[in-house]
């Protein structure tokens, strides 16, 4: 037995194990150490759940259990332990939230020196690391609930950090009262599930899963906690203020913690209801949802005059493109034809625009942190120029710039390439609004380049260097990593990309890992 | 498989002719200011900015354009849609609670019905 079939286990024991043992660090430059090393293990300890799941397909875990792989006990007919479940999907979404975590902790390496609750934020900043892998690797309703709440209090915290500036409070209050109250809903949700088929385990809810008015509702609920939490329109209103007033490495974390819970919605609407739910309907609200978040994402972004609030509003419209990508699969579901022609190729640009988001998003946010780290603001009207100043940062800025508003020939484009052609088959009018949601992101970029570091030199800001290395390395992970998916997108589509979404699609597989028998 | 290439199912695209294209362009973009004058010298009257013929403010700020200026045109043409719009956004947390709780009977609506 290779130890790696407890990796599942280790990608979120290894960042909780990170988070108790930082509170005691009494030195600073022993805690900063204990951080980047908790940061680059769980990192590589993803990247080998990936490498493994890759080879051997999807891996099951049982907590606790006489062996690890035993899901089904003799004389069991429905899994009663902790299980966890990962498959190409899964692993994909652990490894991509793991390298913009392993980016935003470095980028805060340098940001813990100017605070005195270093330790606090550290062992916050890895609470939320393993609810955040926690979500993605759970095959149990009960224990996705936990994760969910070990996330959000973490987040709480964070957003919060700040905790002299009022507005700070405020946003991390509204998202509290608001993500505790989706919380709630989710749990009556699954208390429904376990009402009506006695277990917990996604797998087995699949297998027995007959869609009536009990299921149907769950649904909703799930659905909903699920849209609110990743930032979608019209459930948004939260993000602008929370991702605003958050430290940048952690506005940069919560993007991807926020794609946790899309890869929440997804896993349940694909993987436990499937083709069990009949009609269209469940599809056309993620696609609408996708619509809105788009279109109401960014049209409110290009108003901003806040960098992190614009950058806010970037992150609930590029949510958009993914709810529609996936909704398109979801849609297609349950014609073999219709995922040919159009179902696949959209799930693909979907699941491919959440690792883009991923990379380019966090380094938008860590850019502008490296802005308020330089100049005390990330107000655009107080900045300029800063360019000359400012070079690694505002190349760095340029490239996440392009590759969000999709320029070819960054990864942005290829991602929404396949979301504009698999949408036209559906519907012109869909590509128009993703098309045209593209243009407006380019403008408001546009605009904060030209406010931010073009134009002559302010004399208030004659004094402002470039941010410190650590930083730097922080954002060069992700400028790296986009340059990367840029150049190599064919091997990132067949190596990472469409196992995940054939692993999201193939709901017989995701039952049979935990039951055996399959539908 | 050609290296690069993305198959969409609709057609193809391919990063390495994109790179080529603006590498060309670089190129271009260098030859022609190669054919600049070469008597330029930096710091003489040359590098002054021509500002209408009006003295240069000294401080980079009077010359820039503020960001909450930018697409002034774009902004007060859809002046009425972003009236009702900034409005949602209320910062209120009863109005959130509010919009989820309607978001939570329309999605049931569709759903469940």
């Amino acid at each position: 037995m290779s130890w790696q079939v407890h990796l599942p286990a280790l990608v979120v024991s290894v960042p909780l194990l990170g988070a108790f043992i930082s509170i005691a660090m009494v030195k600073p430059r022993l805690r900063n150490l204990w951080f980047a090393t908790i940061l680059v293990a769980t990192t590589i300890l993803a990247f080998l759940m990936w490498r493994y799941v890759a080879i051997n397909g999807t891996l099951v875990y049982v907590m606790g259990g006489e062996r690890w792989n035993l899901t089904l006990p003799s004389g069991m007919t429905l899994p009663i332990r902790i299980i966890m479940e990962v498959d190409a999907f899964g692993a994909f979404m652990a490894l991509a939230g793991s390298i913009a975590t392993l980016a935003s902790g470095l980028f805060s390496v340098r940001f813990l020196d100017r605070v005195n609750d270093g330790n606090k934020f550290v062992a916050l900043f890895f609470l939320l690391f393993a609810g955040m892998l926690g979500l993605e690797v759970t095959g149990d309703f009960f224990n996705f609930f936990v994760f969910l709440e070990i996330a959000s209090v973490a987040s709480f915290g964070l957003i919060a950090f700040w905790r002299d500036r009022p507005e700070a409070i405020e946003a991390s209050f509204k998202y509290a009262v608001l993500s505790t109250f989706v919380a709630l809903i989710f749990l009556i949700g699954v208390g429904i599930l376990y009402g009506v088929y006695g277990t917990l385990n996604m797998a087995a809810i699949a297998k027995n899963m007959q869609v009536g008015f009990l299921e149907k509702l769950a649904l909703v609920l799930f659905i909903v906690s699920l849209a609110m939490k990743s930032g979608a329109v019209p459930l948004h209103m939260w993000e602008p203020d929370a991702y605003g007033q958050a430290p940048a490495g952690v506005s940069c974390f919560l993007v991807v913690v926020g794609q946790a819970s899309l890869y929440g919605m997804f896993r349940i609407a694909f993987s436990v209801y499937g083709q069990a739910f009949e009609g269209n309907v469940l599809a056309w609200v993620i696609i609408v949802l996708g619509l809105l978040s788009m279109f109401i994402g960014v049209i409110m972004a290009v108003i901003q005059k806040e960098a992190k609030r614009l950058m806010a509003y970037h992150c609930i419209s590029q949510t958009g493109y993914m709810l529609m990508g996936i909704g398109l699969g979801l849609l297609a579901l349950s014609s073999s034809q219709a995922m040919s022609e159009y179902g696949f190729t959209a799930m693909k640009g979907g699941i491919f625009h959440i690792i883009n988001n991923a990379m380019y998003k966090g380094l938008l946010f860590l850019t502008a942190g490296s802005l308020f780290y330089a100049t005390g603001t990330t107000n655009l009207n107080k900045l300029g120029g800063l360019a000359r100043k400012m070079p690694y940062t505002t190349f760095m800025f340029a490239v996440a710039a392009a590759a969000i508003a999709g320029l070819p020939p960054f990864n942005g484009f290829v991602s929404k390439l396949l979301i504009y052609e698999s949408s036209f088959v559906v519907h012109p009018f869909l590509a128009v609004v993703a098309m045209v949601t593209s243009i407006l992101t380019l403008a408001s970029f546009v605009k904060v380049f030209q406010s931010g570091f073009l134009g002559p030199s302010r004399d208030d800001l004659n004094n402002v260097r470039e941010v410190p290395l650590s930083m730097v390395v922080g954002m060069m992970v992700l400028c790296v990593m986009i340059i990367s998916l840029s150049m190599m997108p064919n091997w990132v589509l067949a190596n990472l990309i469409e196992p995940a979404a054939r692993d999201l699609v193939n709901q017989a597989s995701y039952i049979q890992a935990v039951m055996g028998s399959g539908l | 498989m050609v290296l690069g290439t993305v198959y969409t199912g609709f057609g193809f695209w391919n990063v390495y002719a994109w790179v080529m294209f603006f590498a060309l362009g670089a190129l271009i973009v260098l030859f022609l200011r190669s054919t600049g004058r070469g008597d330029y010298e930096k710091g003489t009257y040359q590098d002054e900015v021509f500002y209408g013929g009006n003295p240069v403010p000294q401080d980079g700020e009077d010359l820039a354009v503020p960001a909450s200026s930018s697409y002034w045109g774009f902004t007060k043409a859809l002046s009425r849609f972003y009236d009702v719009l900034v409005s949602m956004h209320t910062g209120i947390l009863s109005d959130y609670m509010g919009i989820l709780v309607v978001t939570v009977a329309v999605i049931s609506i569709l759903i469940l019905l």
